[in-house]
């Protein structure tokens, strides 16, 4: 780690004033910094962990950050002298680069709790429904004294699935009026989830959807060993059936811990990889350069002069002989 | 890490603008919210909306939340600007608690501004509290996004 990290990591730890600030830092280092993002990892070796990383995902609009600022007043209530730490990830404008990050809105009560710390992210451009370098930020969380961290994804169409390899275990919200059964017959989403909330019980057609999932859920089973998922009826606008949910999280954490932490270390991999792969479109893009030069250049594609794969050599080629001088980068075609 | 990297000697998270411009571009962060019991939020949804078409990565509180809220989430957001939209007439006092709280945080360098109903008289005393922009009705959005971005621009060159 550099000296920057490493100051900021010890203000973490200490618990001193400037502990919250120092946190938000790192995570700033990392969501602009995604090559640094093995850094943290292997720093993070010795560092306090989550006892519990829960992944909330479904479609826009089904209530997820409702429902995660329910869960946040359940889980404070029930043990509360411990820290939580909330990830909300909002899509990027894939036009202008910009976010408009709306989760937090559903949760600004707990914004005077000094035990709640929640960060929203953007995607930068990142697919799967999550950020790169969400398991970093996770680490940091853990640094930062938090035992139970809460990952909103974005609101996901039908193949976000990411969340599966960055939390302990998946809740997939699903609301009336988001479409009729075949829906929960496609995959992607209702392939990830090991506990299924039908949100907005307070709404006409929440039993029915309640029924259709359940039917859905036991035809599944009937192929698989592993049995049926969790299921729950919540209303989180009027606060029903929360803490039913809460206790599902409670028996799948109880004796799990290290069970839990070796997968997170299995799956730690996943992360490394996707920072090589950003790393390595990053470079490329740079060699490709922008604007008529490289519509000129690509445009020899297009009349056949030259492959796909053979123009991604050049690419490759060209990359690797500007390496010592990195100026030429964006002149490169 | 090899010594080329511009994240060697980024200060903070953030390189010098000019290997910032030879690399790629980090989209700054902004918190958009409003303070006080009014709750007339289409100015402040406004300004977060040309905000995040001008490339920022905009934090929307939504309306009525104390100072304290304020600086807590820009705190843990680690934004780089609090844009606050006030139409309550209470914009002197509720902008001096969260410029105190700011300070008692170790926060001052978070630019903060504000926007609305805001008589031009008030506007020095607020200027003499931190805060770094004002902007009162039918200021365009153009003027908007040239202030922050000067502003931005000089908390960079300051870091």
């Amino acid at each position: 780690m550099t000296n920057d990290t490493k100051d900021l990591v010890e203000q973490v730890r200490g618990g001193t004033s400037q502990r919250v600030r120092a946190a938000a830092r790192l995570m700033s280092l990392i969501e602009n910094f995604p090559e640094r993002i093995p850094e943290f990892l292997v720093g993070a070796a010795d560092w306090p962990e989550a006892r519990m990383v829960i992944g909330l995902t479904g479609p826009p609009g089904c209530g997820k950050s409702v429902l995660a600022d329910r869960l946040i007043t359940a889980l404070r209530t029930r043990s509360p002298d411990s820290c939580i730490g909330v990830i909300a990830v909002d899509p990027s404008s894939p036009f202008t680069g910009g976010a408009f990050l709306g989760d937090r809105l559903r949760m600004m009560r707990h914004a005077g709790d000094p035990n709640v710390f929640i960060r929203s992210a953007a995607t930068r451009g990142h697919i799967g429904g999550l950020v790169l370098g969400v398991k970093a930020f996770i680490r940091v969380l853990g640094l930062a004294g938090c035992r139970t961290v809460l990952i909103e994804t974005v609101g996901v169409g039908q193949n976000e699935t990411e969340i599966v390899n960055v939390a302990d275990f998946v809740v997939v919200a699903i609301a009336p009026g988001n479409g009729d059964a075949i829906q929960l017959l496609k995959c992607g989403l209702m392939e990830v989830g090991d506990i299924f909330v039908v949100n907005k019980a307070d709404c006409d057609g929440a039993a029915q959807l309640y029924a259709q999932l359940l039917a859905v859920l036991r035809l599944n089973a009937n192929g698989q060993k592993t049995g049926m998922p969790e299921t729950c009826l919540v209303s989180a606008l009027q606060r029903r059936g929360i803490e039913k949910l809460v206790d599902l999280f409670e028996k799948r954490a109880a004796g799990s811990e290290q069970v839990w932490q070796a997968r997170r270390r299995q799956t730690m991999v996943d992360e490394v990889k996707a920072a090589v792969l950003e790393e390595a479109r990053q470079r490329l893009s740079r060699v490709l350069g922008t604007g008529p030069i490289a519509t000129q250049d690509l445009s020899r594609i297009l009349r056949g002069e030259v492959t796909v794969t053979g123009f991604v050599d050049e690419l490759i080629q060209k990359m690797t002989g500007s390496r010592e001088d990195k100026k030429n980068y964006g002149q490169a075609g | 890490m090899g010594k080329s990297k511009p994240s060697d000697v980024a200060i903070e998270g953030i390189p010098p603008v000019s290997e910032q411009e030879e690399t790629k571009r980090i989209p700054e962060r902004v918190l958009i919210g409003k303070v006080g019991l009014d709750g007339h939020d289409r100015g402040a949804k406004y300004v977060a909306h040309i905000l995040r078409d001008a490339g920022y990565e905009v934090i929307y509180t939504g309306i009525r939340r104390t100072p304290k809220q304020i600086v807590e989430t820009a705190i843990q957001e680690d934004v780089a600007v609090i844009g606050l939209s006030l139409l309550s007439g209470a914009h002197k006092r509720l902008l001096k608690q969260v410029m105190d709280l700011l300070k008692d945080r170790g926060a001052i360098d978070i630019v903060v501004v504000a926007g609305g109903s805001i008589p031009s008289s008030d506007i020095p005393v607020l200027k003499a509290m931190g805060i770094a922009e004002v902007f009162t009705p039918g200021v365009s959005s153009q003027s908007i996004l040239e202030a922050l971005a000067s502003l931005l621009k000089a908390r960079r060159q300051a870091a």
